[in-house]
């Protein structure tokens, strides 16, 4: 696996929310960073088992089981939030 | 023993007043407060003009308002009609429109969902749960006024146990719902039999996973209720954080679980079960799917003090048989789906509905006390579903038609051997593919369709779609499935849409499955 340098939690933030928007809710739900994705209304397991794929693969978090947290998915905020934590200190050499 | 769902509640309150009846999200409500709660309610939907039988629909998500929303209604004389919040709002509206239900019941996070349904001109008169100033011209009341009104008096309603309980509903082939009608009557049977054969007691903590329109949730409530135990609802957010749930589950001490298989496959992939305490729980009951045997004998191996139990039935007839895995950690392939409850009995007939001879596959027949009483306004329904034939004793009886092909093996379980329509499992939800045809059909450029159920795997299945489409429409994969959200629940929305020049067909015409199946290779391998 292999590293670019960490994206900035502003890019991280605008690509989950893009993913989302883009993959996984319908047409004229607007998604911001605070609402809720765990509500069971917005997105099914499928739907977060795609968005933890996504968030795993694109930024190469690893992520393991006990990383499916509420805390870690209630909203794009604290998801970014993991991101950034997950990513951060890796050495260019993944 | 009551003859009504809600005298379940005082029962329990006057066994144990201060207990727990109901938690969600670290709240909780005692016995004795959710009588009085459930009291308030009913006054106030009395006050509103409810009498007996008149439907009230409950669009709660999970929150500790649903117990009293359920009994409220019940003890108000009303028939209660729960509906599946993720549903859209037109599916909604067709189960509002198709029960002729006058009074719903809901909270103020729904109040665009209620707007939505105000627009379809329904014969809702008043809702309970929104501000005055959350709907417009609506007759609306509080959850203020619940309580302003809770006491510990019920009003004075007549009810016996041949009333209209609830009213649940399932996907139906045409797109309108199958509305299932249980009476108190057929509904405390199976709260009788589930109390017994899993020796529910009142220190039990069952866990609700399920949505509250299933049959699943009337385990959760009414036979939790029967025994004082208390019901921990799941938030959505726990049930889909694996490793949240598990710390819950821990947490909470809970000692019965009953889910479709999925939801325990991700506890157990997801859970980080090897580290939790799970010394509480005694039952794992699991329903709806096939469980694989991989995964099961994992989780028998994780939780060796836990007995589990594959049950089986539908929302029409709710549990009818059950198989209890033998102690020994061993999973017998396949699962048998066991043999006919205490209160039920099963018949394995073929095409022209006589007994099939020992060990041959044929449809199974439920007759018995948890039998709906029928399908709400569809008589034609009721006569393909609800046949009369000589029971045992020679005189007629009813029996259900479940639609499903069982085998008895040698030492007298059932085993099933598959549907005999095009009704299809994902992740414990009912979705006739019929259903998902019609919703793309009903899109304009849309000018044939076809859907299949693909195993997924896990014991689940995923759908997947082709389409016909006018080429001068411009319409994608992406743009189909954003217009399906607006009418189909998530669980029935295809994985894959495939847009084809024309649909493969058999010789007579019939869409070919096999061969659309070999069309769409699945969202896993698109690039």
């Amino acid at each position: 696996m292999s590293t670019t340098n960490p994206a900035s939690p502003e890019t991280i933030r605008r690509r989950i929310l893009a993913f989302i928007s883009d993959e996984l809710v319908a047409e004229d739900v607007e998604i911001g960073p605070e609402d809720d994705l765990l509500s069971g209304e917005l997105l099914d397991s499928v739907a977060v088992l795609r968005l933890a794929t996504f968030v795993d693969e694109t930024f190469a978090i690893g992520m393991k089981p006990t990383d499916f947290l509420v805390e870690n998915f209630q909203n794009v905020r604290v998801l970014t939030r993991y991101v950034v934590r997950a990513t951060e200190g890796r050495s260019p050499a993944g | 023993m009551p003859v009504t769902l809600h005298r379940l509640v005082d029962d329990a309150a006057m066994r144990r007043p201060d207990a727990e009846a109901a938690r969600c999200d670290g709240a909780s409500l005692s016995w004795s407060d959710l009588a009085r709660r459930r009291n308030g309610l009913a006054r106030l939907l009395v006050d509103l003009g409810v009498g007996r039988g008149d439907r009230v629909a409950v669009l709660l998500g999970k929150s500790l308002e649903v117990p009293t929303a359920f009994y409220g209604v019940l003890a108000a004389g009303g028939a209660l009609v729960p509906i599946d919040p993720k549903s859209p709002v037109e599916q909604i509206a067709r189960i509002l429109r198709a029960t002729g239900a006058t009074r719903l019941v809901t909270e103020p996070g729904r109040r665009n969902a209620v707007g939505g349904l105000l627009d379809a001109e329904l014969e809702i008169s008043h809702v309970v749960g929104l501000e005055p100033d959350d709907a417009r011209s609506m007759n609306v009341a509080p959850w203020s006024a619940v309580d302003q009104l809770a006491s510990d008096r019920p009003p004075s309603v007549d009810v016996d146990g041949l009333d209209t309980s609830y009213i649940l509903h399932t996907s139906g082939s045409t797109g309108e719902p199958k509305l299932i009608r249980h009476t108190h009557a057929s509904a405390l049977a199976f709260v009788e039999w589930a109390v017994e054969e899993y020796g529910l007691r009142a220190d039990d903590r069952l866990s609700n996973h399920s949505s509250h329109h299933t049959c699943f949730a009337t385990f959760d409530f009414y036979a939790a209720a029967r025994a004082a135990a208390t019901t921990v609802i799941l938030t959505p957010a726990a049930m889909l954080m694996p490793a949240s749930l598990a710390q819950l589950v821990e947490r909470e001490r809970i000692t019965v679980w009953y889910s479709v298989p999925t939801a325990l496959v991700q506890l157990l992939l997801r859970g980080d079960l090897a580290d939790r305490d799970l010394s509480a729980l005694r039952w794992v009951l699991f329903a709806g799917e096939t469980f694989p045997d991989k995964h099961l004998k994992r989780l028998l191996d994780l939780l060796p003090g836990v007995r589990f139990s594959h049950v089986y039935g539908s929302t029409e007839v709710n549990v009818c048989t059950c198989y209890h895995l033998p102690g020994s950690g061993e999973v017998p392939s396949p699962l048998p789906i066991g043999r006919p409850c205490s209160n039920a009995e099963a018949l394995v007939v073929d095409e022209a509905l006589e007994p099939v001879a020992g060990g041959g596959t044929g449809e199974l027949l439920i007759r018995g006390s948890t039998v709906m009483s029928g399908y709400w306004g569809d008589p034609a329904l009721n006569r393909q579903a609800l046949v009369r034939r000589p029971a045992s004793g020679g005189l007629e009886e009813t029996y259900f038609r479940t639609g499903d092909r069982v085998r008895t093996l040698d030492d007298g379980n059932l085993t099933f051997a598959g549907r005999a329509d095009h009704q299809v499992k994902v992740r414990g939800y009912r979705v006739e593919l019929e259903e998902i045809e019609g919703a793309l059909l009903a899109i304009e450029p849309v000018h044939e369709s076809a859907a299949l159920a693909v195993p997924d795997g896990d014991g689940s299945s995923t759908i997947r779609a082709a389409v016909v489409v006018d080429p001068a429409a411009g319409v994608t994969h992406k743009s189909l499935l954003k217009r399906l959200q607006k009418t189909l629940p998530l669980y029935a929305l295809p994985s894959e849409i495939g847009i084809v020049d024309s649909l493969p067909r058999t010789p007579t015409g019939k869409v070919d499955r096999k061969a659309l199946a070999a069309m769409l290779p699945g969202h896993g391998d698109r690039s």
